[in-house]
């Protein structure tokens, strides 16, 4: 059996899993407006967590985060289960296709036999939906991709209990009753004073702003500290981190920006406008900065000179984001 | 479409990645441009390199839903993307 599940693809897995899920409940919503909605956007530097024994370094909220509070911002009912037995998880997976609903599932990245081995590694956060069984396969909505495609049984099974950071512990979720009515502007304005009040005040210095002058101060004497090999090797994680895994590149701005821009129209607010332009800037910032960062990565660039620039980099983008921020929140007290 | 840019796009990537040993007229189209694959055995490293320099270049900026692992899924993706999206003209 299969669902009549309308897949599209997106950048970033999380955002187009809320929005196909919305989508095939009869709610059109765009990858943009599903990050933006889910307050995806932010910044943390954690020097002391390890991701694959680099520090832990973030562009956007934890994982789950944007399908929860999207939803919950336009009063959507959704269930989240996790399990410890696998079995259970599979049981309870089958009875949900069974009742015609799309199940999204957390899963881990290295155990989907569909991704291209060069893509397979050990990321536990993956979101994809399950819109299907047939024999032995489960079809799958994964938004990273251009057409559905098909896991066996038992390497789902390993995806969805993956081991490690963010073990997915076979979590799944689903939307259980969308109200009659959804207040946009409210989820719009709620969902962006979250983003600014993370991005200026979260109390510790690893996040937000604070985080990317933390970063900056840090960076610069990683070559001194480190050495080369080991400073190239934190350098090229972020450069992953921000271009790669998922983002829409620029760490997540741009399509953020993209977000803002459906805002100024939901809210009829032209100030958003300017603003979702200032974030492209911002994220052109970040761009020029993951540029020299990979040209040291590959030689091409002078190691100690360059990382006082990229530094500099960094700074500005916390400048640039810090006024982008407190702009945000004064546009839309209104 | 015979305009010449998948030409182009092989020797601005040949010159901004220092690839070498690739004969340009010899890339296949279809195949990824970054990856094991690749013809120029780029990596995602590389793959900054080529979106700023598209950015710069054409004015055409690869970033919200087009992912640059979609763009750069091949030389044809990339043209195509490139005339879609160019500003520069």
């Amino acid at each position: 059996m299969k669902l009549d599940f309308p897949h599209r693809q997106f950048a970033h897995c999380e955002s187009g899993v809320t929005a196909n899920l919305l989508n095939f409940h009869g709610l059109p919503c765009s990858e943009a407006l599903a990050f933006g909605l889910g307050s995806g956007l932010f910044f943390a530097y954690v020097p002391f967590v390890k991701l694959n024994f680099l520090p832990l370094t973030t562009f956007r909220g934890a994982p789950g985060s944007i399908f929860k509070k999207a939803t919950k911002r336009l009063g959507i009912e959704v269930k989240t289960q996790k399990f410890g037995n696998p079995a259970a998880a599979e049981q309870e997976l089958d009875r949900l296709l069974e009742a015609g609903r799309p199940v999204g599932a957390q899963t881990g990245v290295f155990w989907l036999p569909y991704f291209p081995p060069a893509y397979r590694f050990h990321f536990n956060g993956h979101n994809l939906v399950v819109i299907g069984k047939e024999g032995d396969d489960y079809l799958i909505s994964d938004p990273i991709f251009e057409e559905t495609v098909r896991c066996s049984v038992a390497d789902l099974r390993k995806a969805r209990f993956a081991k490690g950071a963010l073990a997915p512990k076979g979590k799944i979720y689903y939307i259980e009753k969308l109200p009659e009515q959804f207040d946009f502007p409210t989820a719009t304005k709620a969902a962006i004073t979250d983003v600014c009040r993370v991005m200026l005040k979260t109390p510790v210095p690893l996040a937000g702003v604070r985080g990317i002058r933390l970063l900056a101060r840090q960076l610069v004497k990683w070559p001194a500290k480190m050495g080369e090999e080991k400073t190239i090797a934190h350098l090229g994680h972020i450069i992953r981190m921000q271009e790669e895994i998922g983002t829409g590149g620029g760490g997540f701005r741009f399509i953020y920006a993209a977000f803002l821009q459906e805002a100024a129209e939901l809210l009829d607010n032209d100030k958003l406008a300017d603003l979702s332009n200032r974030c492209t800037e911002v994220g052109d910032l970040w761009r020029e900065f993951a540029l020299i960062a990979s040209r040291v990565c590959k030689g091409r660039a002078a190691v100690q000179d360059s990382f006082d620039d990229l530094a500099g980099f960094l700074q500005q983008c916390a400048a640039q984001e810090e006024a982008l921020f407190t702009d945000l929140q004064q546009a839309i007290k209104y | 479409m015979n305009d010449g840019l998948e030409l182009e796009l092989v020797k601005l990537i040949i010159d901004f990645c220092n690839v070498e040993d690739v004969v340009p007229e010899e890339v296949p189209h279809d195949v990824p441009l970054i990856g094991p694959d690749s013809p120029f055995y780029l990596d995602s490293l590389d793959a900054v390199e080529i979106v700023v320099a598209i950015q710069k270049g054409y004015g055409a900026r690869i970033g919200s839903e087009d992912s640059s692992r979609m763009v750069l899924g091949s030389l044809t993706a990339l043209a195509d993307f490139v005339r879609r999206e160019r500003t520069d003209q």
